[in-house]
């Protein structure tokens, strides 16, 4: 049997941590060494759920990009809107989920903000986006987030 | 002596006059500081700016490595001694010479604003969380500040050398040092990166109620906490600026240091968790906001 990416990557940090490291010889070099450790353990976190979570994250993304769409004035904005909700799925590399997931978040950052001058001016369907953005951000930071020693 | 030579790149975008001069005016102020006593910003001798102090021997800054039995100790002069700081006055310090100038009025706004920039100019993928805090932040400024003091920039444990006995020998790492509102130095020392796993225990030290006291007593300020909400927030906001440029340092081959890597990818995940957890209208509130 082949190891999978997250697996071949943890005997890696093994074998980093327990044969490299007592071999270092010098502070420097062994904090190092640490270092990559910990670095590959969050790839391996990465590696195993980055399909998933961006994939996820899009189609719940989508339906809080469409309500805003019905609400906001703003011409520009609602174009964006309207492309990232009639583009075609990519393909599932991960660099391809990336790139849509960025230009999505980058629409998202100038939406949340056009919802709370909304809920400023006193909008009566500014709160309940805005709520809904927030979950949608409390999910975003869960599923980015990492185990670690450190 | 220790020899401390401008990096090629690092965390932060260092400047080693600013942090020669404040560390210069804590240790002629009588604060735990290592003697300065060269600074050469001429690049032509070794290649790169550098500064001269006296070596502080008999310390370590590991966080992790406090004695239990010293925590208290060392929490209480910890915050005791950014009391000090926060009392200091940077106009008579001549520290007006070498820092930016600013207001009691604008130095929140002038902060978040060199921030903000960094996270825009750094960031390799979008943070929303991000940029929600600083329209937050901007929507809602904070009152003037009380006084204008001398900022460490970067004051939590980790940051200080600390004897077996429990006694701070030296404060480290002034090179984010600059003039304005002492609440700054405060949110950052209490935000909860710095106290990851043990949530109530400010710096992995005190209480945080314990921490903001022996603050007050010190400094003879006494803390605003709709200023000091600010403050978290913009600490956490600061936090993930850091992070996200050590990240596009690393990204971009500035430096390969796998330091930079772990602060940009680990930090930022828990900062934004910060964040979240301060703004969100969701939030469950599991890190301590309310201090007094």
């Amino acid at each position: 049997m082949i190891p999978r990416g997250s697996e071949a990557i943890r005997h890696l940090v093994t074998r980093i941590a327990m044969d490299l490291m007592p071999k270092a010889t010098d502070a420097y070099t062994a904090t190092d060494l640490g270092l990559f450790t910990a670095l590959l353990g969050l790839v391996a976190q990465d590696y195993d759920r980055a399909a998933e979570v961006l994939v996820t994250e899009h189609a719940a993304l989508m339906p809080i990009l469409r309500e805003a769409s019905t609400h906001l004035d703003d011409a520009a904005l609602k174009a964006r809107i309207a492309e990232a909700l009639a583009a075609p799925a990519p393909s599932l590399r991960i660099s391809a989920l990336t790139a849509r997931s960025d230009t999505a978040l980058k629409l998202l950052i100038d939406v949340h903000a056009a919802v709370e001058d909304a809920q400023a001016a006193g909008a009566a369907w500014a709160p309940a986006l805005d709520s809904e953005i927030w979950r949608f951000l409390e999910a975003h930071v869960a599923a980015h987030s990492y185990e670690s020693a450190l | 002596m220790i020899v401390r030579i401008d990096p090629e790149t690092s965390l932060i975008d260092t400047d080693r006059r600013t942090e020669y001069r404040a560390m210069e005016a804590a240790y002629h102020a009588g604060l735990p500081a290592p003697e300065p006593l060269f600074l050469e910003e001429d690049a032509s001798w070794i290649g790169r700016p550098f500064s001269v102090t006296s070596e502080v021997t008999g310390g370590q800054a590991a966080a992790g490595g406090i004695p239990p039995e010293h925590r208290e100790a060392i929490g209480h002069r910890k915050w005791e001694l950014l009391g000090k700081i926060a009392a200091l006055d940077p106009a008579t310090l001549g520290l007006g010479e070498v820092m930016a100038a600013t207001t009691p009025a604008t130095c929140a706004l002038e902060q978040l604003d060199y921030w903000a920039k960094v996270i825009e100019t750094d960031e390799l993928h979008p943070n929303p969380v991000a940029h929600a805090a600083i329209r937050r932040l901007r929507r809602n400024p904070p009152p003037p500040a009380q006084k204008l003091s001398l900022v460490h920039g970067d004051y939590r444990t980790g940051n200080f050398l600390y004897s077996p006995d429990g006694e701070i020998k030296a404060i480290l790492d002034w090179e984010m040092a600059h003039i304005g509102d002492p609440l700054e130095d405060l949110a950052w020392s209490l935000d909860p990166l710095w106290c990851w796993g043990e949530p109530t225990r400010a710096g992995l030290l005190l209480p945080h109620a314990e921490a903001v006291r022996a603050w007050e007593v010190s400094s003879g300020l006494t803390v605003d906490p709709e200023a000091f909400a600010w403050w978290q927030v913009f600490a956490a906001l600061k936090g993930i600026g850091i992070w996200i440029s050590s990240s596009e340092d690393f990204h971009s081959g500035a430096s390969k240091a796998p330091i930079l890597a772990i602060a940009g990818w680990l930090m930022t995940d828990r900062q934004q968790r910060i964040l979240t957890d301060y703004l969100s209208p969701h939030s469950a509130h599991r890190f301590v906001r309310v201090v007094k």
